[in-house]
């Protein structure tokens, strides 16, 4: 089964985190190569898995067009990581600078370990009436190549409003440490909870850690968290400006930022509110209707709206307006999967 | 007069700042958040609910009459949230009205020659130097060759050139803010000259008006008539595959459309008035019809229709047959007796009494299982009870739908051309055998460029 196949990828991703850890600290280009050859036959099991699900999707609804497995949650996370994963390769290739595949390869690594963890449905689903369109196609995989492209921005703008802050007191740095000692947490707890959960279908995300039955062992989760977050705040500066001597530059960070929501933004206009309009027309009738999911990417895209005024015409320059991507992401997750988890609409395909 | 004008300064100002568009931006995000998260009804019941989860119940009633005050439980249509999308628009008429005429004259007006210091300051700087006569005329061919737009100074220093490409591009940030107003426009048009309103017609009937999102009756000018609607299931479960209305048009007591389908994503328009498929449901009504083919031992096939408990005829014999009950969804439990799984028409049933010469038997005929179909008097199939279940129409009147697509369109060309085709401008300095370029941004593309004109320039030479 296709999910197999992913969850193979997975592991491959969880694995390359350690890999790029050891070659920034010993700087052997060797590791360096090995790491990025992992995330590699990762990202290629995972296209054989997606092309596997498709051919899945296809034996049910016979449809080349409306085949493309992103019709539910699971699909959609899984597209979603293969599009970080792409996108990061790319830039690696580009730029010959794989410093920042730490961060990418967690973020990779908690996506597909909650697909375990959030009691959602693997199986191959046939398409409910509203999802048969072909704008399927063109709506939904546009707006996660988009969210995904917003993926990236957010860890390159973290990195260099980390690199870039002076004062260890600013709100900033305090923020954007507290979210990497977060990410981090939370790719050990997902590793746990998937490792300790005996039956699949009852394991629910940080039952291993901080929820667990155990009131030591939360207790002790808890306390984890909390050092995990003073060990970034207080040495963050320092472990990220060890990727300074691999030419990560603030700089080049920031550029990257740029230019990835400078891609990303016109394609989520496009895929996400034009697409989703036009076949909202066609579906609902009516282009716009303040649904919660239309609502948050329009937010969204205020948000990332903003970053290029500020970026464009008061010349901000530095980590203010990479403080804005990070928020950006912030708000592109609650739009992905909050929205699904929390609000109740018509995009409840999405939900659990 | 002086300081009436020194507030119209300070008013258009206010209105052509981008600190009132980041203003606006973060204000509305926050106001539209607010509207996904309390519910979003005219009726108080669902919004003491929602507050009653995390207070008292007479607290929730007072948080009500603060939410009804402020118009948060209707924030899309509240007087507050028009208006800022009212001040969005204004701010970005102002900001182009107050920008585009400087940046037109730029395009047209040559502009002087700088002096050298400002060059020194520029992040990116290359020198070659070649011995050639004719370098001048070298570095305006290769430029003029690469689509850039030149101006010659004769400076002191030595001759300054100053070359751009793309600089139009700026333009298209207009055409982006251009295509914002163009879809608020389309909005406005829509809201005013159309209506939304949504139809539940059961199968067999027609209605001639729709009931707005408000509750009141908008009346269509000609009648809609369901001839018949169907659900289509996935093999073996309750999820539906699709599901379709046949409709009917008749206006003036004429048909003036007949055999329309509608589905799910297809729509169908009629005199400007749109019909989607949006739901369905079920309603018993007296006209509803359990509908059978008989099909007799030489395999002659007839059509029966017969109400509740209506007795027909099974053609070429004595028997009397009528419907007792009805199931939409036959099921069978663990302990092996029937009952219904859903109102959804998953599996229709129909239990039937035959009598001949005072003779009762009984038995359940299943339209999807064949085997069900045989009866001691022939093969009886039961196809469909029609006339209990409704379609669920949205209908629309939209007059504004061209303009929000030629405004999205718009908006993609406009985004393009913004982050994409981004002016190029250099500054060459040529003196003696020197050749300095000079570029005032630091990306990437222009350092490759100047460094292929200078590849040009040399190879030529070799």
């Amino acid at each position: 089964m296709s999910y197999q196949i992913i969850s193979i990828a997975g592991l491959l991703y969880i694995l390359s985190m350690p890999v790029y850890i050891i070659y920034i600290l010993t700087k052997n280009k060797k590791l360096g190569f090995v790491a990025t050859g992992i995330l590699c036959s990762g990202a290629l099991i995972h296209i054989y898995g997606f092309i596997q699900r498709f051919k899945e999707m296809y034996s049910i609804n016979y449809s080349i067009m409306r085949s493309i497995p992103i019709t539910n949650l699971y699909e959609s996370l899984v597209f979603f990581v293969m599009c970080i994963i792409l996108g990061y390769l790319f830039i690696e290739w580009k730029y010959k600078n794989k410093s920042f595949g730490v961060f990418i390869s967690i973020l990779a690594g908690i996506t597909i370990g909650i697909t375990d963890l959030l009691g959602i449905t693997k199986e191959v689903q046939p398409l409910v009436p509203a999802l048969k369109s072909n704008w399927l196609l063109a709506h939904v995989t546009l707006s996660f190549i988009a969210y995904a492209a917003f993926a990236i921005s957010f860890i390159t703008a973290l990195l260099h409003v980390i690199m870039g802050s002076a004062n260890k007191r600013s709100f900033k740095y305090i923020f954007s440490t507290f979210l990497l000692g977060l990410m981090v947490f939370m790719f050990i707890s997902v590793i746990l909870d998937i490792l300790t959960g005996v039956n699949p279908k009852s394991v629910k995300i940080f039952h291993s850690t901080l929820l667990n039955s155990s009131v030591i062992l939360s207790i002790f989760s808890w306390i984890l968290l909390t050092a995990l977050i003073f060990l970034f705040w207080k040495f963050g500066d320092g472990i990220i400006k060890i990727l300074q001597n691999f030419k990560i530059t603030s700089d080049f960070l920031e550029d990257i930022t740029y230019k990835v929501i400078a891609f990303g933004f016109p394609i989520f206009t496009i895929g996400g509110l034009v697409f989703g309009a036009i076949w909202a027309d066609q579906a609902w009738g009516r282009y716009w209707g303040w649904d919660p999911k239309e609502t948050w990417s329009l937010i969204t895209w205020f948000v990332y709206a903003f970053y290029l005024h500020a970026k464009f015409i008061r010349g901000w320059k530095g980590t203010k307006t990479s403080m804005i991507a990070v928020i950006g992401f912030l708000v592109t997750i609650f739009t992905y999967l909050g929205v699904n988890l929390f609000l109740s609409g018509l995009h409840s395909y999405g939900s659990m | 007069m002086g300081k009436f004008n020194k507030w119209n300064d300070r008013v258009w100002n206010f209105f052509a700042s981008v600190d009132l568009a980041v203003a606006l931006f973060i204000i509305i995000s926050i106001g539209a958040a607010i509207g996904t998260v309390i519910p979003q009804s005219i009726e108080p019941e669902p919004v003491i609910r929602f507050f009653s989860k995390f207070m008292s119940v007479s607290s929730a009633h007072k948080t009500y009459e603060i939410v009804s005050l402020f118009d948060l439980n209707n924030v899309y249509h509240s007087w507050w949230f028009t208006f800022l999308l009212f001040m969005f628009a204004l701010n970005l008429i102002v900001c182009s009205i107050d920008r585009l005429p400087s940046l037109l004259k730029s395009f047209k007006t040559s502009t002087k020659p700088y002096p050298p210091e400002i060059f020194e300051k520029m992040p990116i700087k290359k020198t070659i130097e070649i011995n050639n006569d004719k370098i001048l005329e070298k570095v305006k061919e290769v430029l003029k060759k690469k689509g850039f737009l030149t101006h010659l100074f004769e400076t002191s220093e030595g001759v300054q050139i100053q070359a751009r490409k793309w600089s139009k591009t700026r333009l298209a940030v207009y055409l982006t803010h251009l295509s914002i107003l163009i879809i608020l426009s389309g909005a406005l048009i829509g809201t005013f000259f159309g209506f939304r309103g949504s139809m539940n017609i059961v199968e067999g009937t027609g209605l001639n008006f729709a009931i707005s999102d408000e509750g009141k009756a908008i009346p269509l000018g000609f009648e809609v008539r369901c001839d018949k609607f169907e659900v289509e299931y996935y093999e073996n479960s309750g999820m539906p595959k699709a599901y379709r209305s046949y409709l009917r048009i008749i206006e003036n007591d004429q048909i003036v459309k007949e055999n329309i389908v509608i589905e799910v994503n297809q729509p169908f328009t009629y005199k400007g008035i749109t019909f989607y498929q949006a739901s369905y449901g079920f309603q018993p009504t007296e006209h509803a019809e359990f509908r059978f083919t008989y099909v007799d031992k030489t395999g002659k096939q007839y059509d029966i229709n017969a109400l509740f408990e209506e007795k027909f005829k099974i053609p070429g014999t004595s028997v009397t047959a009528y419907v007792i009950d009805f199931s939409p969804a036959l099921g069978v439990d663990e302990e092996g007796r029937l009952f219904n799984m859903s109102t959804d028409m998953i599996n229709p049933a129909v239990l039937v009494v035959f009598e001949e010469k005072g003779n009762k038997t009984q038995q359940w005929i299943l339209s999807k299982i064949p085997e069900t179909w045989e009866t001691p008097y022939g093969k009886l199939r039961f196809n469909e009870l029609w006339g209990v279940q409704f379609t669920g129409l949205q209908v629309r009147q939209d007059p504004g739908v061209p303009l929000i697509y030629v405004g999205s369109i718009l908006m993609c060309i406009g985004l393009f051309i913004c982050l994409f085709l981004r002016p190029l401008n250099y500054f060459i300095t040529a003196n003696k055998n020197k050749v300095t370029f000079y570029s005032q941004s630091a990306k990437g593309i222009i350092e490759k460029q100047i460094d292929e004109i200078i590849k040009e320039m040399k190879g030529d030479k070799a």
